[in-house]
């Protein structure tokens, strides 16, 4: 479903290099864990597959089923099925959180060809998604994140995914700053998502989130690369000794 | 520098007036002499006068302007309408038209130059006395400067409307007074709406005040709007600039509000090439809540300069001033916000904001916030910002899937609703929030 190859990419700006060959294949229905030390280009990678624009690729390519997502605006790219649970969600004053899905949502629909939902209609579809992460009704009616809780926010970023139903999900440690029980509701908002057809890239510096969301695979991530994959085991084995010993490796095949 | 072609003009305006002004008392015809002389002596100002330094206005004083004729009774375009429970007035070039005005119980709504003869004591009293007291402002750092089009409407109107709400009346359905400026093809036309609002002691009502030329024209307005607030009054007045885009308006708009009276006021700005407000709040009574504040969205090649002059003359005043303003393309945007709190004004608690959002590189945004204070035991603050759309909510919405055009409306909405917002009517509101949209191109059904 996914196919990073030989991805390089640089801040736009000031041209510094982040992102330095970073090789990824995602398979449908898996679930692939991104671990890694800070700075080493997470976010990065997730943002430069949304297509945010203050990164600049410079060499290889990001394939959706096949397709280059290269050339594609973030809006094409979320009407191909993309989508990006943010690290840090973003405020946006004055906007309720129930228009803006329901722009969203329309937005995608109407790129699918499909009609587009009222306000009636819109929050019958929604009813069942607000029940499953345990969202308190006031929170649709709020400007979108602005001034919820960090947990609040990242829980909002998986309700927007159960609603909008996209293929791919990245998502950016959307367990950090949650509680014990927000994880798990917001664990089983992901589970109940899971499908053949869907595939979920999920960066976390925490094994507890994939005692929950059970990985296929974990890779390393260390300086602009992927430097290590194995199964769930990993993950085990990286909250146990840490990143040294990696690191160690890299520096000795060089 | 005067209106030149327009000075031909103005002589068979005065003579029209005189003549056909058997019914014009020699009080108003006294008052019009008054405004003509007191407009050619200070003429049309110059970009070194302060006050008009960033809106130049040679193009519009050497156009070959035509006083506006009665307007047709069919018009081009469907005349707006917010709400279809409200009671809509129609001025066609500045006349009030009997015909297509509707009325209601509670209050008078007439044809100013019938007022002259039905209310005349009280019309003489207030017709072009809204403005700053003069003699609570001989000093000269408060003295207000004439402003040379009021006085020209003044000399130059032949009809208005004359709206009064008696005491404790409270008005229940909205009042839309629409303002239709027609012209023939390619003839630069000019229309001078007059229109005196009195509010007495305890009454209640909500207004708008709607612009708009039939169709696209070559229109100039010059309108007067005079609002007089009574006391424990309690008015909203919602005035919609939306003239088409090679049109001109200059206007003036005052009130005077006294003693425990609530005067809620938005000046909403869409249309016109070049386009000018002055507005003028004079508190003359204590505990007194007054709004003032402004959405202006200018794109292509227009010109919006609003100016407001905020007189907190006596204590105890609270007002609120927020102006919200979005520039695309090449558009200018002027604001000027001056707030005078008199010597006596002890414990005034006067807000203003003023925010710009520009959209385009190109965009230009001129602020000037004054506050003047002559009070010590006071409450002022102001803010001014001028900012761009914002990177990362863009994104946002974009990876979430909104298509960047309608991101970008969602986001200049939201900007400019912190003062639509505060409308109370809700159909006027919404019918704003359409109307912005429309003119940032965006169809968002
Ligand atoms: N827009 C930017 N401008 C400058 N530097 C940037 C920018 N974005 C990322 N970087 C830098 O690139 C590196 C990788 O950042 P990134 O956010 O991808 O790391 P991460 O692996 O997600 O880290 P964390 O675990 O702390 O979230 C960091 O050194 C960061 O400072
Ligand atoms: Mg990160």
């Amino acid at each position: 479903m996914l196919l990073i190859k030989n991805l390089h990419a640089n801040v736009a700006e000031e041209g510094r290099k982040i992102l330095k060959g970073v090789d990824l294949t995602v398979g449908k229905g898996e679930v692939h864990a991104i671990m890694g030390p800070n700075g080493s280009g997470k976010s990065t990678l997730a943002n430069v597959i949304a297509g945010r624009e203050t990164y600049e690729v410079v060499e290889g390519d990001v394939l959706l089923n096949n397709e280059s997502l290269l050339e594609l605006e973030a809006e094409e790219r979320a009407h191909q099925g993309v989508f990006l649970a943010f690290q840090y969600p973003v405020e946006i004053p004055g906007v309720s959180n129930a228009y803006f899905l329901r722009t969203a949502l329309n937005a995608n629909r109407k790129a699918q060809g499909l009609a587009e939902m009222d306000a009636a209609q819109f929050m019958t579809h929604i009813r069942e998604k607000v029940k499953l992460l345990g969202l308190p009704q006031e929170m649709l009616t709020r400007s979108v994140n602005e001034g919820f809780s960090g947990g609040e926010k990242k829980r909002n970023e998986i309700f927007q995914m159960a609603v909008l139903e996209p293929a791919l999900c990245v998502l950016d440690e959307t367990d950090s700053g949650l509680d014990i029980d927000a994880l798990q509701t917001v664990a089983h908002g992901v589970n109940s998502l899971r499908s053949p057809d869907r595939a979920f890239v999920v960066v976390t510096h925490y094994q507890r989130l994939l005692n929950f969301i059970v990985p296929d695979f974990v890779h390393v991530m260390m300086d602009g690369r992927i430097v290590q994959t194995g199964g769930r085991e990993l993950a085990l084995e990286l909250e146990d000794k840490g990143y040294g010993w990696i690191e160690q490796q890299v520096a000795a095949q060089v | 520098m005067l209106l030149k072609q327009y000075e031909r003009e103005l002589d068979k305006v005065l003579a029209r007036a005189e003549g056909s002004g058997a019914d014009m008392p020699a009080w108003v015809k006294d008052l019009k002499a008054k405004g003509l002389r007191t407009h050619r002596e200070h003429g049309v100002p110059t970009p070194k006068v302060e006050d008009w330094k960033y809106t130049p206005l040679r193009d519009f004083s050497e156009r070959d302007w035509k006083v506006a004729e009665p307007g047709p009774a069919v018009f081009k375009a469907e005349l707006p309408r917010y709400d279809a429970g409200s009671v809509r007035i129609v001025l066609v070039n500045g006349r009030y038209d009997r015909n297509l005005s509707e009325t209601a119980p509670g209050v008078t709504t007439v044809s100013l130059r019938d007022a002259m003869v039905s209310h005349g004591a009280l019309i003489e009293a207030r017709l072009a006395q809204a403005g700053p007291d003069t003699t609570k402002t001989v000093d000269r750092e408060i003295r207000p400067d004439v402003f040379t089009f009021g006085e020209l409407n003044t000399a130059s109107f032949e009809d208005g409307l004359f709206l009064m709400v008696e005491p404790g009346v409270e008005v229940a359905p909205l009042l839309e007074v629409v303002h239709v400026l027609c012209a023939e093809d390619g003839e630069p036309t000019i229309a001078f709406p007059r229109i005196l609002v009195i509010v007495e002691d305890g009454a209640r009502i909500r207004f708008t005040e709607t612009y708009v030329t039939d169709g696209c024209n070559d229109s100039a307005c010059v309108p007067v709007t005079e609002v007089f607030v009574g006391g424990g009054a309690d008015v909203e007045h919602v005035r919609v600039q939306d003239q088409c885009a090679c049109s001109t308006h200059i206007g003036l708009w005052q009130t005077r509000q006294q003693a425990e009276s609530s005067y809620r006021s938005y000046n909403v700005c869409f249309g016109s090439k070049l386009g000018r407000l002055d507005q003028g709040i004079w508190i003359g009574g204590e505990q007194t809540v007054t709004r003032l504040d402004g959405v202006v969205c200018a794109n292509g090649e227009q010109h919006l300069d609003n100016h407001t002059r905020l007189d907190h003359a006596v204590p105890n005043g609270n007002s609120f001033e927020i102006y919200k303003q979005v520039i695309d393309d090449s558009a200018t945007v002027v604001f000027n916000g001056k707030i005078f709190v008199h010597q006596d004004a002890q414990k005034t608690d006067a807000k203003q904001t003023n925010q710009a959002l520009l959209l385009s590189p190109n965009a230009t945004i001129d602020s000037k916030p004054q506050l003047e204070i002559f009070a010590d035991d006071v409450k002022c603050t102001h803010g001014a910002t001028v900012g761009q759309l914002e990177d990362l909510p863009l994104f946002y919405m974009r990876q979430r899937g909104v298509p960047r055009d309608a991101a970008e409306a969602v986001l200049v909405y939201a900007f400019a609703a912190e003062v639509l917002e505060l409308i109370s009517i809700e159909p006027v509101r919404r019918a704003l929030e359409k109307r912005l949209y429309s003119k940032l191109g965006i169809d968002l059904t």
